[in-house]
Parts: structure tokens; C-alpha cells; sequence
């Protein structure tokens, strides 16, 4: 019987099955019994909607932006509020896969690994999120946009708040329009897409600081050189035009003019090499997230690349493609000497019993540019709004800035760009602002930038 | 919300949940504990007679119930002796006394002085010669003859049901409450599962004197869980689940009894494989087809799944007292058998089934023959077997192909169930929502095939592990027993019994939950199904037997 006794032992090996089986069983229900549970089909959510019985979300000022009554998602009393912070907050379906209600559904309906989504109390357990976004700084924001598409997002780079964070166009979600998904003229088109995190647009002008960065570092008597810049220069037999003929200029007039001539022949003159690095160090090609959320990678690729769309690309044409949430993160990392703090909009997150189970706080996020370099490229952009667009548009901010008007190409109109901060340590704010289809980054985008800085600054 | 002072409904609604918490915590204690008197009454392993070299006078001790002896080393009683055959003779505890039988040695087996023919009685003074060895059969005296386990105590039984009742007290109030209006018709299930429970434990301690009730505390502390969790959404559904608790508990006391004669049983291994290949033969020519096996038959009112039967009578067919195995070395009349019933259940399409068979014949071949090429061999036949089926039962195949994409499939038959059972699992938490109150019981096969999904998300995910966990036990258990039962012939069918239990847990629990594709087997004792139900009983009777005290009280009286 000795054998027999042995030989049992082969039942281990189904015991170890199934315990292997079991824990990743167990494995798979702690780490995703969230998303499993958070399914449309799940009656415990009861019906269509996923948020009937959720948790509150509140704007950096206790207002309501969502919440649950009688088992319907309502939303803020104002429709334009509504509609400014859609993409931020999300709509009722979960369409929008970036918003607060899809990406936070588990802690909205107070799933937990204990409770499941049962309720012994016989009261909701959803908890309540409070956001760092302030819902009239983003009204202002639509209302300036009006029924243009585009984006804008304000950010505290000091402590790494949201302040703004508007894309349009946008719908109301307490009442989604009838044609919302069957309309085919393009009202709504990209509708659900938040543009700040996932759209990527061709940056145009404002492209021309990652050029100054890489001149910075590679060319070493930069402040001493000039360029002459005729109106137009043609490399390897294709025009490179401008706006008009500047004459011999200085690296920093020639940025804060934004001469297409001077710049294509520095990205020339650094060569592919330099310029696919620079980029690199500054985060295109990449993917960066928001409170968890990911964002849409920033293009730039000049691998084999012809002389002349070396130069184009190095005017932020050519493929080049900028996500307005990192452009937003390059202005914090120039106002903070190459290292940005990682912006959150999630200020915390409230249990029923009042417990708070996540707060946003300040964090850094990784190296983006030298601190030479930044600061640099801080005082060219200083120099950009005092000499050339008026410290008038942001009254006592001291703004470093820089526009860009990008041309897309298939008889569209360009898309308008402006993207800085104040250098005012008592505003440390950043902002980047797009708009489509508009004449120039500074009629367009300007104008809500200007209004946007002046509003953020008075927020506490 | 009947109630119309939610104040109550608030109340009732806290104190279910707090039932729904304390249900697990006590399941463990009673599980553990019965686990913990399983491990603590197993025989010890002091010899009770031993063995006297005459020539060098040395004492050679006498561990089990069935000893090899022989000149191989993997023999129990080892002889030093190149005149013996490797495998000489076994030496076996019976109800009467010592038996010695020959193996098939080349130079025989002589017990004082006469060559044995078939097993033959050995009084202690006896002489057994073998080669040229001789041993004397002596009691052992250093030992007291008293049996131990009885001085270690074993658990009460009285308190493992009483606890038991606890529990289904808990669990039955939940049922009650299932509509948040009070029911009274859960307590009918609870009323006939409480006199089943006690009529067993007065049976079988008071009229036949056992001693130990753990297996049976088990049983009943997850049939019971699986009839009151089915209280709560179809009270009439678990009338024909109580019959067959009834009949599977009839079915264990029969067994246990027809498994303390092992002559009997030897004798009777034919007729019941010729028995179990006719009953799979009248099911493939009378069965109907259901949800696309044809496994059941129709007798009456009654739908009736043969193959669960059969598996009992596979494990008759395959363990093997300890002589008989030394004898007929060869595994060819069981891989036979175990052909034709895998054959059988292909055609019934029940592969599910089949493949529980095929894992019980694994084990069961294994433990017979020690033989790894031979497994191997068998185990790259049936994955040949298995592609081919892949390759012509395109069904299957979707299966397989929708196994771990589930949430690709949300919407169609390849991962419909199982995403229910996640995302309701899930809902559960560690304690559920409450008994009846799930919603995975309105998709189909939710009592049966999904049933490890609705006990998490009714009863929550804490209880679901533990009833599993209960399953491994019992194989752990068996397994431990091996070489403490009263013969191989228990030792092989408690660790097949409890193999195939366990592997079949992990079908339906892994294949509802897409660790493995769903196969459509039924949880253990749990789920839905009088066959299942009662054929469960049956298998445990083969671990009942294998513990050593079911046969010591009887001989007790």
C-alpha cells in the first residue's frame, strides 16, 4: 500500500490546477471586479442607465455638476455649464470613454470588493468626486469658442490643478439631441471626443519652440546670429514662405515674428537627427495620462525626411501633430525650469461614510526640457508678448507666450493655436488653446486665452 | 419596497447582510473542523502485528491493511532475498483475521510447510515461507491493542449538524425574504432537509453505532447551501433536488454496506461494467436531445442522467484490491471499458462529462500502475482525439475560441453566460446581495451550468470559495488516507471518488467563469439536478469507506 500512497500524490497536481485556476479567478475579480460589474447589461445598475443610483461630481466650488436622483442622471442647472464640462464629466450612455462617469463608474456606483454593488444600508454607496475644474471658468470658455470647434484647458502649474478643460463641439447631455448619433451632415462630428486629451492638430507656429529648444542647445552663438528673411527662401527647390519680408533678424525677433524662412533653415542647419531627439526629450511620440485617463500622442517624425520638409517640420508643419493637453504640459515644464507638474482634476474622491478614498495632489511628472534650456525659452517667450502681442491682453501676468496658425490643408480655413503661462509667481498658470477652422492663432485663439488667463487669475 | 416604513426595511435589509456575513465564518469553522477530525481520525500507523525473520530474527513491522511482499523495493515488507519473485505474495487484514495469498511467484508461497493456493488464513505462530526466507506472523505487543482514535476525540457530531442547522437557519430566513415580503414556503425545503439531516445522524450514530459523521456534516452543509439558495427563486424546483438528496442519501447507505464485503465487490466488478455499458447503450438509443447532449432519459415524470451513474461504476470497475493488482498487471480490461464509456459519452456529445472520465481514468490508471509511459501514451491519444473534434464539431470549437474573449462576446452565445456570471459575481461582493435577490437566476442554466455565479452574487463571493475549497478538502483528505484505508480497493476509489469531484468543480466553476472554456457540467452537491445529486452521494460513500472507523463501530456492536 506504500506504492498506492505514492502514487496518490498525482492528485497534487489537480489540487494545483485547481487552486491556479481559483486564484487567478480571484486575481481577475479584485483587480477588474469593477469593470466586470460595471457592464450596460447589469440590472443591479438598473435600467439604461449605468449612474441611476451614482455618487455626486462637484466642481472646484461644491457645484453640482452631476448626480443621481430617483434613479436618472441630472446634471447642472445651466445648459451652457452643462455643456463646458460634458467632456470632463462624461455623459449618461458612457459614450464619452475619457469623461469622470465612465472612467470612475466603480467608485461612482460605490462598487467595492466588499459590497459588491449591494446595499446593506439600503442607501447608495456611491461616493461623491469632487473635481479641480471651475465650471464658470469653463462656461467663459464656450462661450468664447461660440459654435467653433476646438479646445482650451488652464492649468495651476505650481500645484498641478485643472482650472478649464473645454472641447467643443459638445451636446447637452441632460437632453442628448435626437440626431446626435444618426445626424450625417457633421454637426456633432467627434463629438464625443474631449479634444484636450484626444485629438492631435497639426501645431503650426507654436512648433517653432521645440525648434528654439533644440537651437538652444545645439547652436552655440545664438543670440549673436541673424537671419535673413526675404519673405521667402527655397530649399532643395520648394518655397518656404512668410507672411511678409522681415529683413535681417535677430533669433528672438525671428521667433516672436515667427519667420518661417529663419526657422526652416535652423531645423536645416540642427538636421533630422537633432530635431526627431529634441522632440523626443519633449514628449512627442508619447503618450501621457490625466488622472489615469490616456491622452493622444504628439507626432513628430523627420526620420528620411527631405531637406525641405525638414524645414517645413521644423515651422510645425510637414506630419507634425500636437495633443493640446501636452502642449499644456511643455508650458508647465518651461515655466518650471524643464520639470512640469503633473496636472490632476480629480481634487478627491468621498465615500458615503465620508471617508476619503483618493485626493489629487501635487506630483511631478518627468523631465521634458534642460533648465537652461526652459528658462531660456522663457525669456524669448517674455520677449514674444511684451514686444510683439501686448501685455495688454493679460493684464499684470507677465505671459510668456507663443501663437501659431497651422495650415491644414483641403480648403480648410488654418487652425488658430496660442499656448503660454504667467510668469507671475502669484498666478502660476499655463493654458493652450486651439481653434479650428479660424484666420489666425491671435484673433482666434488669442482672444479666449486673454479672456481665460484674466478670469483663472482671480480664482483662489 | 412592500414594506411601507422604510425605517424596517432598512433594519431587515442590515440584518440579512449581517446573516450573509456571519454564514461564512461559521461555514469555515464547521468545514475546518470536520476537515481537522478527518486528518486527526485516520488510523495511526503502528503496526498491529509484525513479522519474525527465523533465521536472523529480525522483526520486519506490518503497516497496512494490504502488504506487498517481495524482493522489489517499492514492496511493503522488503526481502532480502534473490530467491523471492519481486512481487511475491500480498498479506491482508481481514474481517477475519490475516490472509496471505501468492502473487504469481515462481517458487510459491508455503505457510508451515504447505504451498498456498489462493488466500489463505495465517494465525499469529504461523510460519510464511518465501524464497528462502521465513517469517513468523506475531502480534505486536509493545503496542496497547486499544484503538487510538478513540482516545483521540473526534469531533462531535451531534455539534457539527447542530451547527449546520445554524447555518441553514440563516440561510432559509434570507429565503424567506427573498421577495422583501415575508414567504413562508422556503421553510418547507428547510423543514424536509433538517429531518433528512437528523434522520441520517440518529441512523447512522445511534442504529449503527459510527463514531464519525464529518463526511456526511460536509454533504449536507453544501446540498443544504445549494437547496436553500434555490429556495429563494423556485421553492417547487428543490422538491425533486430534496427527492434525490433523499434517494443519493439512501444510495450512500447501500453503498457503504455493499463496500465492507471487498470479495463481494471483487465479484461483483463485471456485472456492474456490463450493467454501466448497457445503461449507456439504452441511453443513446432512448435519450432525447437536450440542449444539445443526449444525456437524459425519460423514465416516467422523471428525467434521469444515466452518466452521472456510471461514474460510480467506474470507480468500481477501475480500484483494485491490492493482490488482484499485483496479479493483473496490465491496465488493457479497464482502458477497455474506459474507451467504451468516452466513446459513449462522445456520441451523447456530453464532452464535458467525457472529460471528467477521462481524468478519473488518469488517476485511477496511475495509481494501478505507477506508470508515467503509459499515461503519457494515453493522455497524447486523447489530445489526438480532442483535435479531431475540434476539427469536425465546429461547435465546440466556438467554444473554445470564444475562451478567454468573453467580453468580445458579450451579446452572442460564445460569451453571453459568462460574462453574466462576471459581471454578477462581481456585483456580489465578499457577502452577495441576498438570497433570491441576484439577477443572474433569469439567464439560462443560472441553477446548474452558472450556479457558482449565483451562489457569489446572492451569497457572495466569501461562501462561493468556501464551498469549493470544501471539494479540495475532501481530495486532500482522501488522498491522505491512501495508505490508512482497509485496502487499495478504498484507497484507489476515495482518491478517483474525490479527483472527480474536485475536477468537476473545477469545470463548472472555471468554464462559468472563462479560466477554461464553459463545458456544462454541474457543481457538486450545488447545483440543480437529481441525478448529479444523488450520483454525488454515491461517490462519497467510496470516501466513507476508505475511512478506517465506518467498519470499526459495526464490528464494535
Amino acid at each position: 500500500m506504500k506504492t498506492t500512497g505514492t502514487r496518490s500524490l498525482i492528485l497534487w497536481i489537480l489540487g494545483l490546477c485547481f487552486f491556479v485556476g481559483l486564484g487567478y479567478f480571484v486575481y481577475g475579480m479584485v483587480t477588474n471586479g469593477g469593470t466586470w460589474a460595471m457592464q450596460p447589461f447589469n440590472k443591479h445598475l438598473t435600467s439604461g442607465s449605468q449612474l441611476s443610483n451614482g455618487g455626486k461630481i462637484l466642481d472646484r466650488n461644491n457645484a453640482i455638476l452631476a448626480k443621481s436622483e430617483n434613479g436618472k442622471r441630472v446634471y447642472n442647472s445651466d445648459e451652457t455649464v452643462r455643456r463646458a464640462m460634458l467632456h470632463a464629466v462624461g455623459d449618461t450612455k458612457g459614450y464619452i470613454s475619457t469623461g469622470i462617469q465612465y472612467n470612475y463608474r466603480s467608485e461612482l456606483s460605490g462598487y467595492n470588493l466588499i459590497t459588491g454593488l449591494a446595499t446593506p444600508t439600503g442607501k447608495s454607496g456611491g461616493s461623491d468626486i469632487k473635481l479641480t475644474l471651475d465650471s464658470s471658468l469653463s462656461k467663459l470658455a464656450l462661450e468664447k469658442l461660440g459654435s467653433r470647434s476646438g479646445a482650451a484647458a488652464v492649468y495651476n502649474y505650481k500645484t498641478g490643478e485643472m482650472l478649464c478643460m473645454v472641447s467643443s463641439p459638445n451636446f447637452d447631455p441632460q437632453n442628448p439631441p435626437q440626431d446626435l448619433d444618426t445626424d450625417k451632415s457633421g454637426k456633432y462630428s467627434g463629438v464625443y471626443l474631449n479634444r484636450v486629451l484626444s485629438s492631435s492638430y497639426t501645431p503650426g507656429s507654436i512648433f517653432k519652440l521645440v525648434t528654439s529648444a533644440a537651437a538652444i542647445e545645439n547652436i552655440p552663438n545664438l543670440d549673436s546670429r541673424t537671419w535673413d528673411c526675404k519673405g521667402s527662401i527655397l530649399i532643395n527647390g520648394n518655397k518656404i514662405t512668410d507672411v511678409s519680408s522681415y529683413g535681417k533678424l535677430s533669433f528672438k525677433n525671428a521667433l516672436a515674428k515667427s519667420s518661417n524662412v529663419a526657422f526652416a533653415q535652423i531645423a536645416v542647419e540642427l538636421g533630422n537627427d537633432k530635431m526627431n531627439a529634441i522632440a523626443n526629450e519633449m514628449g512627442f511620440n508619447k503618450s501621457f495620462d490625466l488622472d489615469g485617463i490616456p491622452t493622444s500622442k504628439s507626432v513628430y517624425n523627420v526620420t528620411g525626411a527631405q531637406p525641405n520638409e525638414l524645414g517645413w517640420s521644423g515651422v510645425g508643419q510637414y506630419t507634425d501633430l500636437t495633443n493640446p493637453y501636452h502642449m499644456l504640459l511643455i508650458m508647465g515644464a518651461i515655466a518650471n525650469e524643464g520639470t512640469p507638474v503633473k496636472p490632476y482634476m480629480i481634487s478627491s474622491i468621498t465615500s458615503p461614510f465620508g471617508l476619503t478614498t483618493k485626493s489629487g495632489h501635487t506630483q511631478e511628472g518627468s523631465r521634458l526640457l534642460k533648465a537652461s534650456t526652459a528658462n531660456k525659452l522663457k525669456e524669448y517667450m517674455r520677449y514674444n508678448v511684451s514686444s510683439y502681442y501686448g501685455d495688454k491682453m493679460f493684464p499684470g501676468l507677465s505671459v510668456c507666450a507663443k501663437t501659431g496658425t497651422a495650415e491644414v490643408g483641403q480648403g480648410k480655413k488654418p487652425n488658430g493655436w496660442m499656448v503660454g503661462f504667467s510668469s507671475d509667481r502669484n498666478t502660476p498658470l499655463a493654458f493652450a488653446v486651439v481653434v479650428e477652422n479660424a484666420n489666425t492663432g491671435m484673433t482666434s485663439a488669442g482672444q479666449i486665452a486673454s479672456a481665460l488667463m484674466t478670469a483663472a487669475a482671480k480664482i483662489k | 419596497m412592500t414594506l411601507n416604513i422604510p425605517g424596517i426595511q432598512n433594519l431587515l435589509d442590515m440584518i440579512l447582510f449581517a446573516f450573509r456575513v456571519i454564514v461564512p465564518f461559521v461555514f469555515l469553522i464547521i468545514v475546518w473542523r470536520c476537515f481537522a477530525s478527518l486528518k486527526r481520525g485516520r488510523r495511526r500507523e503502528d503496526p498491529v502485528v509484525i513479522l519474525e525473520d527465523m533465521v536472523t530474527h529480525e522483526t520486519i513491522p506490518v503497516l497496512y491493511w494490504e502488504n506487498s511482499i517481495g524482493r522489489s523495493k517499492s514492496c511493503d515488507i522488503v526481502l532480502n532475498d534473490p530467491t523471492a519473485s519481486r512481487d511475491h505474495a500480498v498479506l491482508m487484514r481481514r474481517e477475519s483475521g490475516w490472509i496471505i495469498t501468492d502473487t504469481g511467484s515462481k517458487s510459491g508461497t508455503f505457510v508451515s510447510g504447505t504451498k498456498i493456493k489462493g488466500p489463505y488464513q495465517v494465525m499469529p505462530g504461523d510460519v510464511m515461507a518465501m524464497g528462502s526466507t521465513a517469517l513468523m506472523l506475531k502480534r505486536a505487543n509493545n503496542t496497547p491493542k486499544k484503538k487510538k482514535w478513540i482516545q483521540r476525540r473526534a469531533a462531535s457530531p451531534f455539534g457539527l449538524l447542530t451547527s449546520v442547522t445554524f447555518i441553514q437557519i440563516f440561510l432559509v430566513v434570507q429565503a424567506c425574504f427573498a421577495a422583501d415580503k415575508f414567504s413562508p414556503m422556503p421553510l418547507i425545503p428547510f423543514g424536509v432537509l433538517q429531518v433528512l439531516e437528523w434522520g441520517l445522524y440518529f441512523y447512522s450514530i445511534k442504529g449503527l453505532g459510527r463514531v464519525s459523521f464529518e463526511l456526511e456534516t460536509m454533504a449536507f452543509l453544501l446540498s443544504g447551501t445549494g437547496i436553500l439558495l434555490i429556495a429563494g427563486t423556485d421553492v417547487k424546483s428543490t422538491f425533486t433536488q430534496l427527492g434525490a438528496l433523499a434517494g443519493g442519501i439512501i444510495l450512500f447507505c447501500v453503498m457503504i454496506q455493499f463496500l465492507s464485503d471487498l470479495d463481494r465487490v471483487m465479484r461483483w466488478r463485471l456485472a456492474i461494467a456490463v450493467f454501466a455499458i448497457l445503461l449507456f447503450a439504452a441511453n443513446l438509443l432512448l435519450a432525447r436531445t437536450h440542449n444539445g447532449a443526449r444525456n437524459w432519459i425519460k423514465l416516467g415524470s422523471f428525467s434521469v442522467q444515466p452518466s452521472e451513474f456510471i461514474k460510480i461504476a467506474f470507480i468500481f470497475v477501475g480500484a483494485s484490491t491490492l493482490d488482484r493488482l499485483q496479479t493483473a498487471r496490465n491496465l488493457t480490461g479497464f482502458i477497455g471499458f474506459s474507451a467504451v464509456c468516452m466513446g459513449a459519452l462522445f456520441l451523447m456529445r456530453d464532452f464535458g462529462t467525457a472529460c471528467i472520465f477521462f481524468v478519473t481514468f488518469l488517476i485511477i490508471a496511475f495509481m494501478r500502475s505507477g506508470s508515467l509511459r503509459t499515461i503519457a501514451l494515453i493522455c497524447s491519444v486523447a489530445a489526438f482525439g480532442a483535435f479531431l473534434i475540434l476539427k469536425f464539431k465546429p461547435y465546440v470549437a466556438d467554444r473554445i475560441n470564444a475562451w478567454g474573449h468573453v467580453w468580445e462576446h458579450v451579446n452572442d452565445s460564445g460569451g453571453y453566460q459568462q460574462t453574466r456570471v462576471l459581471s454578477y459575481a462581481a456585483s456580489g461582493g465578499l457577502f452577495g446581495v441576498g438570497i433570491g435577490k441576484g439577477c443572474l437566476k433569469n439567464v439560462f442554466a443560472s441553477t446548474t451550468d452558472l450556479v457558482f455565479g449565483m451562489v457569489c452574487e446572492e451569497l457572495g463571493l466569501a461562501l462561493a470559495l468556501l464551498i469549493v475549497l470544501t471539494i479540495a478538502l475532501l481530495m486532500f483528505y482522501a488522498r491522505s488516507d491512501a495508505t490508512r484505508s482497509r485496502s487499495t480497493f478504498y484507497s484507489i476509489s476515495a482518491c478517483a471518488a474525490s479527483g472527480m469531484l474536485l475536477f468537476q468543480t473545477c469545470l463548472n466553476v472555471f468554464g462559468a467563469t472563462d479560466v477554461l472554456p464553459l463545458t456544462g457540467v454541474t457543481l457538486p452537491l450545488i447545483s440543480l439536478g437529481g441525478s448529479s445529486m444523488m450520483a454525488v452521494w454515491g461517490l462519497l460513500a467510496f470516501i466513507k469507506a476508505s475511512d478506517e472507523r465506518t467498519y470499526a463501530a459495526r464490528r464494535k456492536s
